[in-house]
């Protein structure tokens, strides 16, 4: 069985970490004192040379990153760190048991990434439905500020609206912003200008939280764990159908066999594993013959998906994989910002067709043409969500597609009323915060 | 200043040089190759990469990419859905997905024929639609305002209309709302778009949901003539392209002058056309009988009564002008009466003065300034509506904007010269301007800009924004005309009112009081009906031929977009002058040839193109002494100033759909009175002055300087040049 190794979670099993004392007494914000006495250039090298690839889904190295900011001298601006709490993929909740548990090696982190790029401001952008994890956090905010702990330094947490297009970073700095949240073309990148147009890091908050690992060991020894391309440990969140579901905190490359299976304790009832999710909803499906594959960057995307935020969904056999795709899509459709064509006319097209199919009206050109309107959203939305809202239900397609065609061809669920797709994700109404978007039948 | 660097790009194949940080639509169009769009217009500021029409093929990038949002970067190979399969595909699903909810309803959307949706789709769109569903629909049109109609399901969502109004006109009315595909262009809990800039939205529109409510379902483009002309409402002189069906004018759209307009055009210039089509207009001339009654007359009975009259008046005439004539009819007016009769005596509209010409910029100049101070009282997009957009450029671009208190005894010239005089000095891109009444016609600021060395300066020089839109070429025209005494006649037995401005004009009203007799040329009979003696019908700016010259100095030509009701002036002026045997053309390019001799330095009327060029600056000229300011009047409570407003005036008062904008009963006060007064903002004050009250709404304005109260000039009716002001 495969060992959970806690770096960014480490002590919170055996103490309250959300008291600074506490998180004091295991040697909390010794590492901040440590960085600030580190020349800028000495923190960025060392989490470079760590390799800490961003834990938001896309992978991107946080180095790069800090590198690409412009110290405010040589900006003539200010420079801000923002750290993306906005946590809104379905299946993923790993970022709300970091803030909840170890909010100060959050806190920690920013305020070492603040040092990097000789910021003064950090903004904790914080899913709106996270209420008690905010609490928590602006605790831990306050009780820093007040210890003197923050220094120079402004931390603001502002909390979102309710909206998954606001973790996209650029949609997450209009949002900051004041304005609608809506994604914005890069280039630039926010490193070059970002909140209101200044150098800006923004990182996910697990990203963040190992910034303090790191400086901690050092980059060589943090170098040692998992695999050599994507270094380090991820707190997985494991759902669905599993036995055991819930935040692992596990060095990267685990297999999906041994995350479903050993961590997770395998399929409840006695059920067959079907389908794995292997990083939130939005990312194309594996199927049970891929279960080896190790769970990282690299090798989850050699094998034609996304580790995305490591947030893996176990299937079972009961789930139909065209009601799955409907309720993934009618999520993208609600989610869309309605910034880029796209996206905004595509997901509605999809829902529409793939509601025909599920209820038995379609014919198999209305398959063929659901594929093809796959295609011609992805890669040509303004950011990912176009792309998000085309993988899962093209590769269920792809991989399931005599589920699809049984449809059409039976007129209806071949599962008839006994498919359940319960405990794999909530029903829609929980979702939705406004009426869902009125689709005609 | 070193050649700015260039980058080469290929675009189906094509190798184009162009400087580097070129948009890529626009280094295709010098490629001679179109890349479509819908949301992409840099007027606009940022490309936002919504639409995705654009979409085109980078070497080295394997997504297609938004090519409105790329600049031009050395050795780029772009490849269009002329040359990429790729690309055309991908413009072809954004036209599929934007088509797949759109009405598709274009034989009765005003938009068709004009339609970038509908020529594009022609060109890339799919041919047939594979949407099996119902399209999602919207209630509709919404009115807006009383002047745009909005219909949702046209909607293409490409946020121009948005943009406009936060980052351009800074009105932020306009918004979007929902998410999704349940988005929607809004206006906050359905308030109309109550702004003076909100027509634009219609053009900017690529598709027929911002819809203009007088030119719904009037006209088809195909029917359609337009006629390049210029707004003759206020002294910027927008260009504007006037459209005709069947002898009428349909709408008014902007004709990008980039000096003057950029494109945007105000809603007094934009939706005012229809005062052409008034209740009250004159159409023919007109005798009074009796106190009340009029009767009509033929044209041959007016010419002989107006004849009669000018030979009663001999030299003993005063002309009042209204600065909306042009300059061949000032001119012509000029040398009827001057030549003719030897009456020189005119009340011009207001002060004009050559000072300024040594300070001549043009208004695009303002985007590009660094430090721009306005002096006066008026609210700049009241007098000179554009200028105020090219200020909100300026200080998006960073420029820093110092507004003079308003109410300051000289304008505020005093404390700009003491206390910004170095800084202006020192400041590259300094710009000065006078907004209000007074300024002696550009003499006061001009003699600033002396003070402060901006004449050698470039990017520098100084704008006076007058009230009319051609009170200079007015007093060009009739300077030119002849050179006489200007002494004022005693007694005055014709009063000569030459326009409904100056018919409007309380102190011209005053003369006619001590005239024996009025002759009054008006487009509407309201203003003069029961003291003019005869009326002889007026003509509008958009039906006549001629020149005007706006506040830049620029001369501009007007073109004749509908024939009038009635014979133009300069028609019935030359026959008229030829009873006092005053040879003069009733054609305005023979009469412009004639005065452009005497004051234009000759340049030919043809030369004065459809995007008129703006005179060099002229050589410094010895800048008056400023005349002695009147002393001010004495009086109990806050001293008045009072604005015209922009929505005001006898055009806007024949347009219904225009009333809505006209200014709320509204009182100004600085922040100490109004504590004073203990009047917070916006409650209800009264106002009392000269036996008159009025009750207006408070406001408070922290630029008005303590004992001074602003009011527009509709609800100061009656008042005197004190109010006094309580709860």
């Amino acid at each position: 069985m495969a060992d959970t190794m806690q770096l960014v979670l480490a002590g919170a099993d055996e103490r309250d970490l959300t008291k600074l004392g506490e998180y004091k007494a295991v040697g909390g914000y010794a590492t901040l004192e440590k960085a600030r006495g580190m020349s800028r250039e000495a923190v960025i090298e060392e989490i470079s040379s760590a390799t800490l690839r961003g834990r938001g889904g896309a992978g991107f190295p946080m180095g790069r990153k800090l590198s690409l900011v412009q110290p405010p001298e040589a900006a003539g601006k200010p420079t801000y760190v923002v750290a993306n709490a906005d946590e809104s993929e379905p299946g993923s909740f790993k970022d709300r048991e970091i803030m909840s548990r170890v909010p100060h090696r959050f806190i920690e982190g920013c305020l070492i990434a603040a040092h990097a790029i000789g910021s003064r401001h950090v903004f904790i952008y914080i899913r709106g439905e996270y209420l008690a994890e905010y609490e928590v956090l602006k605790a831990a905010a306050d009780e820093a500020r007040d210890a003197g702990v923050l220094g120079d330094v402004a931390l603001i947490i502002h909390r979102g609206a309710g909206a998954y297009i606001c973790g996209e970073e650029t949609a997450l700095l209009d949002s900051l912003e004041g304005k609608r949240g809506q994604p914005r073309p890069r280039p630039p990148f926010p490193p070059i200008a970002g909140l209101y147009g200044a150098p800006t890091l923004i990182n996910n908050v697990q990203t963040i939280a190992n910034v303090p690992v790191i400086i901690d060991l050092g980059a060589a020894e943090y170098s040692k764990i998992g695999p050599e391309a994507s270094p380090g440990t991820v707190v997985y969140s494991l759902s669905g159908n599993v036995e055991r579901p819930g935040n692992y905190e596990l060095p990267l490359g685990t297999t999906l066999r041994e995350l479903i299976y050993d961590v997770g304790g395998g399929i409840p009832n006695g059920r067959q594993l079907k389908a794995i999710i292997p990083g939130g909803s939005s990312v194309p499906v594996f199927t049970p013959d891929q279960l080896d594959t190790p769970a990282d960057f690299d090798s989850i995307q050699a094998a034609g998906s996304f580790l995305g935020s490591a947030a893996i969904i176990a299937v079972d056999d009961r789930a139909c994989m065209v009601q799955l795709a409907l309720r993934a899509e009618k999520f993208y459709m609600h989610e869309s910002c309605g910034k880029c064509t796209p996206c905004r006319e595509g997901t509605r097209w999809m829902v529409s067709l793939l509601d025909k199919i599920e209820s038995g009206r379609a014919e198999h050109a209305d398959l063929d043409l659901l594929r093809n309107v796959c295609d011609r959203v992805e890669g040509r939305s303004l950011c990912a969500l176009g792309d998000f809202a085309v993988w899962p239900v093209r590769s269920y397609i792809d991989k399931y597609r005599a589920e699809f065609e049984a449809h059409i061809d039976e007129g209806g669920c071949p599962y008839g009323g006994g498919s359940s797709i319960e405990g794999v994700v909530a029903p829609i109404d929980q979702h939705t915060h406004s009426p869902v978007a009125e689709v005609p039948a | 200043m070193s050649a700015a660097e260039t980058v080469t790009v290929s675009i189906d194949g094509r190798e184009v040089e162009v400087p580097k940080g070129t948009g890529l639509v626009e280094t295709a169009l010098a490629a001679g190759i179109e890349i479509p769009v819908f949301c992409y217009e840099p007027r606009l500021g940022a490309p936002v990469g919504a639409c995705r029409m654009c979409l085109v093929e980078v070497e080295g990038i394997p997504k297609l990419q938004a090519g409105c949002t790329l600049t031009a970067t050395d050795g780029m190979v772009v490849k269009t859905a002329q040359t990429s399969k790729l690309a055309a595909d991908g413009q072809n699903s954004t036209l599929e997905f934007i088509l797949v909810n759109h009405p598709l309803d274009c034989p009765v959307c005003d938009k068709g024929g004009e339609c970038p949706l509908q020529d594009l789709t022609f060109r890339w769109g799919p041919p047939v639609t594979r949407n099996t569903f119902p399209k999602r629909t919207f209630e509709k049109p919404i009115p807006i305002s009383p002047t745009i109609a909005l219909d949702r399901e046209r909607c293409i969502l490409c946020y121009r209309c948005t943009r406009f109004s936060s980052d351009v006109s800074e009105d932020d009315q306009l918004v979007a709302q929902a998410r999704g595909s349940q988005s929607i262009i809004a206006t906050f809990e359905d308030q109309p778009y109550r702004a003076p800039f909100s027509g634009n939205v219609i053009e900017l529109c690529p598709v027929g949901a911002l819809t203009s409510t007088q030119y719904r379902f009037e006209a088809r483009p195909w029917e359609i003539q337009d006629v390049p002309t210029v707004c003759g409402l206020c002294p910027v002189g927008c260009n504007v392209e006037a459209t005709t069906r069947e002898g009428k004018v349909k709408r008014i759209g902007s004709r990008n002058h980039p000096e003057i307009d950029e494109g945007w055009l105000c809603d007094k210039g934009r939706f005012g056309f229809t005062h052409l089509r008034a209740g009250d207009r004159v159409v023919d001339p007109s005798r009074r009988v009796g106190v009340r009654r009029s009767e009509t007359l033929s044209w041959d009975a007016a010419l002989d009564e107006a004849e009669a009259m000018l030979r009663a008046g001999g030299a003993n005439i005063v002309t009042a002008l209204s600065g909306s004539e042009t300059v061949e009819q000032a001119y012509a007016l000029g040398r009827l009466l001057r030549q003719g009769l030897g009456a020189h005596c005119a009340v011009m509209p207001e002060d004009v003065n050559p000072a300024l010409d040594a300070f001549r910029l043009p208004l695009s100049s303002i985007r590009d300034a660094k430090l721009i101070v306005i002096l006066g009282d008026d609210p700049i997009v009241e007098r000179a509506p554009v200028v105020d957009l090219w200020i909100k450029a300026a200080r998006r671009a960073g420029a820093e904007v110092v507004e003079s208190e308003i109410g300051a005894p000289d304008g505020g010239v005093a404390k700009a010269r003491d206390e910004l005089g170095e800084r202006i000095r020192e400041s590259e891109r300094a710009i000065l301007i006078w907004s209000g009444p007074a300024g002696n016609g550009g003499a006061t600021i001009a003699g600033l800009a002396a003070e402060l060395d901006l004449a050698e300066k470039p990017g520098s020089g100084a704008f006076h924004l007058p009230e009319t839109a051609n009170g200079r070429g007015v007093a060009d025209g009739w300077a030119a005309a002849a050179d006489g005494d200007e002494a004022d006649p005693e007694p005055i037995e014709l009063l000569i009112v030459s326009g409904d401005e100056a018919a409007a004009n309380p102190d011209v009203r005053a003369l006619a009081e001590q005239a024996e007799r009025v002759l009054a040329i008006s487009m509407f009979r309201s203003p003069v009906a029961g003291w003019a003696d005869l009326v002889l019908p007026g003509t509008s700016y958009l039906e006549r031929d001629g020149t005007y010259v706006n506040l830049e100095g620029r001369l501009q030509r007007l073109r004749r977009a509908v024939i009038p009701p009635c014979p133009d002036e300069l028609a019935w002026i030359a026959k008229l002058a030829e009873r006092f045997d005053v040879d003069l053309s009733p054609h305005s390019p023979q009469v412009f040839a004639e005065l452009s001799e005497r004051c234009y330095g000759g340049i030919d009327y043809s030369a004065i193109g459809e995007v008129a060029e703006l005179p060099e600056r002229a050589a410094a000229v010895e800048v008056p002494p400023a005349p002695k300011a009147p002393k001010r009047e004495r009086g109990k409570g806050l001293r008045l100033v009072s604005y015209r407003p922009l929505f005001s005036g006898p055009a806007v008062e024949r347009v219904p759909e225009l009333q809505f904008q006209r200014p709320g009963s509204e009182i100004e006060l600085s922040a100490d009175d109004a504590k004073k007064i203990g009047a917070k903002a916006g409650s209800t004050v009264q106002v009392i002055s000269n036996g008159t009250s009025v009750a207006l709404h408070a406001r408070v304005n922290k630029q008005l300087v303590k004992g001074v109260a602003r009011i527009a000039a509709e609800h100061a009716q009656g008042l005197g040049t004190h109010v006094e002001v309580s709860t």
